[in-house]
């Protein structure tokens, strides 16, 4: 039976079926029993004392109409205090698939044709929907926020919008009959003002008459907000100043959907009815589509895509990892069809406005597809490692890893340098940093060396680093996040500092821009803007690595809690992990790092020596200058692999000797940076605080890099809508 | 028989949680409730796509007509205005009526279609209409081919 939410102590907020208890804040309490003794005594002191002269003098109807408006006030007030706002439950675990430091702080939708941003709620765990916003008092994201509103004690968003609207204005109304019947009553009785009726009739008349003014200001402000369709949150953070409302139908349909729509249902403290369907195996499968036996085809080693190369290296990490004492690293945290074209799935659905679909990674250990029977026989585990390696942009990965069982192509050799040496790194970070260091360091820089590096050292050692260093060339579509979690969550202080993790590397491609430089950006204030600028969190995480490799750890932790957006922590990071990523020869995340410093600085030209992975953005200098040295150590560059043939290991050792001849260029030059990134810290710091009222303080930097791309880039498109341009 | 009688005991247990899609809420035409039709690739094995198309098409006519502004809605907030919203205390929404629908188709199609392909759809009611979940169940089975002994305990279950 429906009936009103609880209210209680929460302030109209339901039973919580998933928030932690709030303690308890008398002072939140204040504001509303002031309102009720007001309106209540006030009204009250009117119907004793004016009333009987009104309905004797005048007519009894008067007392009988204010009292319908005064009911009519309270019952408002009162749905509008009690009534759930439309508060989400938080988002249940295998939900957020995507891991803190890797998916992206926003995700652009398209509403009619406006590009709309969708932020991470770091406490809730899902991105928050359009017009969704995080109350900060109540500590709850709430549907269609309007604000929250101390007058009721509870947060106005979409289910009681239509009560404070109506509140307010049968509100209004009634002030005005009090202060109209109370003058009319003073009037008539001027020459006895000295009675205690008149002195009563006159001091709720000056209450009235206060009140009467922002009461009467707010309801016209609403008034307005409601013709325009737009909540007061968007109107006080100017979301639509310069633009379009997305979210308005037109002035009668917009007064008409607040006014007569159907009372929307509460999400929380709902009966969930327990799951009576069975799932028995045997399980109905639909008949295999073309694709499904394209690639059972090409499974068996015939490499013409990375399809095929996906599942074949699967098959070979199983066997190269078999000999391993190491356990197994956590499966890739997407499951995938094998031998499903996945990378174009991946494409197709990034062009498309709607966000890719994402799938969880927690259930890995019980997936043994059945195309995957050769490997599921011996190694379940294993065959789910070597599934992680599929992604999108595979054989960066899995050539690094199996430098023995060689049969793709050799362009691809390119690439597992840089995995190998980017996963060695990254699993240092997520075990722990400080020993992870410089075993990560020596397995990059073996990578480095022999561009066969098996990283099978650095491989056992973290074999996170495997679905990580696939991370890094894919930022969403590869999660350790399950067992990245909690090294993370060590490192991170709540709230904000979750969602400064969130990696940028993965925008949509709807932007058309890929721009690494957007990871390097913090977030503008518009939020309805052109893709071009929404990214604004950036991959700290990314720089981690670097940073720990290093020698930096310190960079990990106190950088941390200066996020509330990323963008001033990423400022700081970039200063001071850009010394750590030159070292590398072959890192990912060096070329996040390069992409910034380009655009602050100018490049030392040998900076292409640098072994290129998937996920570098290449700026127009850094394409350019890039372009002729890598065609000599072409092999190093993952753009290159379908480009150029594969190179051996003297290559590599010549673009290491020139990495290292950069970072000692460009090592003077890092020197002022963190002061810059200091700067912008404070500014970052000063804005991350807010919550509720969104998006106004966020800081905003210049946007160094450009992204558009010189000759010779290829685009890549993974996983979770990150595309990345490789210098070819 | 003693074979079979394991395999059979087995069986029982043997659909495991191996996955969950999320089908997000498609947001192009405002903030009306509306789901991708967009089939998922980690579905591409186990549903036909034209059957998870035509769930998630009805679900979202279902959500459309619960939303809809007409005579029906209008009529019940005038009702609920004049009885100072008491009548929430007896009467059930329009709202309320059509999720009660949708509650049980999604649990007729769980039945009929999903669960004998080891899917599982949850409400979207319960993640706040953000996402319909589907959960991907696989055959547990032993640690051996998962397929073979699937396929074997099925044989004597069946």
């Amino acid at each position: 039976m429906p009936g009103f939410s609880g209210g209680g102590v929460g302030g109209g907020v339901g039973v919580p079926a998933s928030a932690p208890p709030r303690p308890f804040r008398p002072s939140r309490y204040v504001p509303v029993s002031a309102a009720t003794t007001f309106l209540v005594g006030s009204t009250t002191l009117f119907f004793c004392f004016t009333c009987p002269w009104l309905s004797e003098y005048l007519s009894s109807v008067i007392p009988i109409y204010i009292a319908v408006i005064f009911l009519f006030t309270l019952a408002n007030f009162c749905m509008a205090t009690f009534m759930d706002p439309g508060v989400f439950p938080r988002a249940e675990e295998d939900e957020d698939k995507e891991d803190d430091f890797r998916a992206p702080l926003y995700k652009t939708v398209e509403i009619k044709g406006i590009q709309v941003r969708m932020k991470w709620c770091s406490t809730c765990r899902f991105y928050r929907p359009p017009r969704c916003s995080h109350c900060s008092v109540c500590d709850n994201c709430v549907e269609d926020f309007d604000h929250h509103c101390p007058w009721v004690n509870n947060c106005i968003g979409r289910r009681n919008y239509r009560y404070f609207f109506l509140f307010l204005i049968s509100l209004t109304t009634h002030i005005i009959n009090v202060f109209g019947f109370g003058l009319v009553y003073v009037l008539h009785h001027r020459q006895q003002l000295d009675t205690p009726h008149a002195a009563v009739t006159m001091a709720v008349m000056c209450v009235a008459g206060l009140f009467f003014v922002p009461v009467a200001g707010l309801t016209g402000f609403h008034m307005v907000l409601v013709a325009r369709g737009r909540t007061t949150n968007e109107q006080v953070t100017g979301k639509f100043r310069g633009g379009v409302n997305p979210f308005t139908n037109g002035c009668s349909k917009n007064i008409s959907h607040v006014l007569c729509s159907s009372q929307a249902p509460r999400y929380m403290g709902r009966w969930r009815s327990p799951q009576a369907v069975d799932v028995q195996p045997p399980f109905l499968r639909p008949s295999l589509t073309e694709a499904q036996l394209e690639a059972k085809v090409l499974d068996n080693g015939i490499q013409n895509d990375r399809h095929s190369t996906r599942s074949k290296s699967s098959l070979d990490q199983m066997e190269s990892q078999s000999a391993d004492a190491e356990p197994p690293p956590p499966p890739k945290p997407e499951l995938r069809y094998h031998g499903l074209p996945r990378a174009d799935t991946e494409e197709s659905s990034l062009l498309t406005d709607a966000p890719p679909t994402p799938s969880m990674y927690k259930y890995r250990p019980a997936f043994n597809s059945p195309g995957r029977n050769h490997t599921a026989l011996t190694h379940p585990n294993k065959m789910i490692r070597g599934e992680s390696l599929d992604s999108p942009s595979p054989t960066i990965l899995q050539s690094s890893r199996q430098p023995s069982y060689r049969s793709e192509p050799s362009s691809l050799d390119g690439t597992t340098v840089v995995g190998g040496g980017v996963g060695g790194r990254r699993g240092g970070v997520e075990r722990g940093e400080g020993p992870g260091g410089p075993s990560g360091t020596a397995g990059v820089m073996s990578g480095g060396m022999s561009g066969y590096s098996l990283t099978g050292r650095s491989y056992t050692s973290y074999p996170s680093s495997l679905v990580l260093s696939t991370g890094g060339s894919r930022s969403s579509s590869l999660r350790s996040a399950h067992t990245a979690h909690n090294p993370l969550a060590t490192l991170q202080s709540e709230g904000t500092t979750d969602t400064s993790y969130k990696s940028l590397a993965n925008q949509t491609p709807r932007n058309g821009s890929l721009s690494y430089d957007s990871l390097l950006t913090p977030s503008e204030s518009p939020e309805f803007e052109s893709a071009a600028h929404e990214l604004s969190p950036q991959k700290p995480r990314a720089l981690f690595p670097s940073a720990t490799i290093t020698g930096q750890p310190e960079v990990v932790s106190p950088s941390s809690p200066l996020q509330g957006y990323t963008s001033p922590f990423l400022s700081a990071q970039i200063a001071q992990q850009r010394e750590g990523q030159l070292l590398q020869g072959s890192a990912t995340f060096s070329s996040p790092h390069r992409a910034y410093l380009r655009a602050v600085s100018p490049p030392p030209p040998s900076s292409s020596g640098l072994p290129e992975t998937q996920h570098l953005l290449q700026h127009n200098q850094d394409s350019s200058s890039r372009a002729p040295r890598n065609l000599s150590s072409s092999s190093s560059s993952p753009g290159a692999r379908s480009l150029e043939p594969p190179v051996s290991p003297p290559p590599r050792g010549l673009s290491l000797g020139k990495s290292q001849t950069y970072i000692g260029e460009a090592g003077p030059q890092h020197k002022p940076r963190p002061t810059g990134g200091g700067i912008v810290l404070g500014g970052g710091g000063a804005g991350g605080g807010q919550q509720a009222p969104q998006s106004t303080s966020r800081p905003v930097l210049a946007n160094h890099t450009t992204s558009k791309p010189g000759g010779g880039v290829k685009k890549v498109t993974g996983v979770g809508g990150t595309t990345y341009e490789i210098s070819v | 028989m003693a074979t079979e009688f394991h395999n059979l005991q087995e069986l029982r247990h043997s659909a495991s949680l191996a996955n969950k899609v999320f089908v997000q809420r498609d947001y192009s035409e405002g903030t009306t409730c509306r789901f991708q039709t967009k089939f998922p690739s980690e579905l591409e094995s186990r549903i036909e796509r034209k059957l998870f198309e035509d769930t998630v098409k009805t679900l979202n006519n279902y959500y459309a007509e619960a939303e809809k502004i007409g005579g029906q809605s209008y009529l019940e907030g005038c009702l609920a205005c004049s009885t100072a919203y008491l009548i929430f205390l007896c009467m059930e929404t329009r709202y309320e009526k059509v999720l009660k629908k949708i509650a049980k188709y999604i649990q007729e199609q769980n039945e009929k279609i999903f669960a004998p392909r080891g899917l599982l759809i949850t409400d979207p009611l319960e993640r706040g209409m953000r996402v319909i979940e589907i959960s991907i169940y696989e055959d547990r089975g032993s640690s051996g081919s998962s397929s073979g002994s699937s396929s074997v305990s099925g044989s004597t279950a069946r």
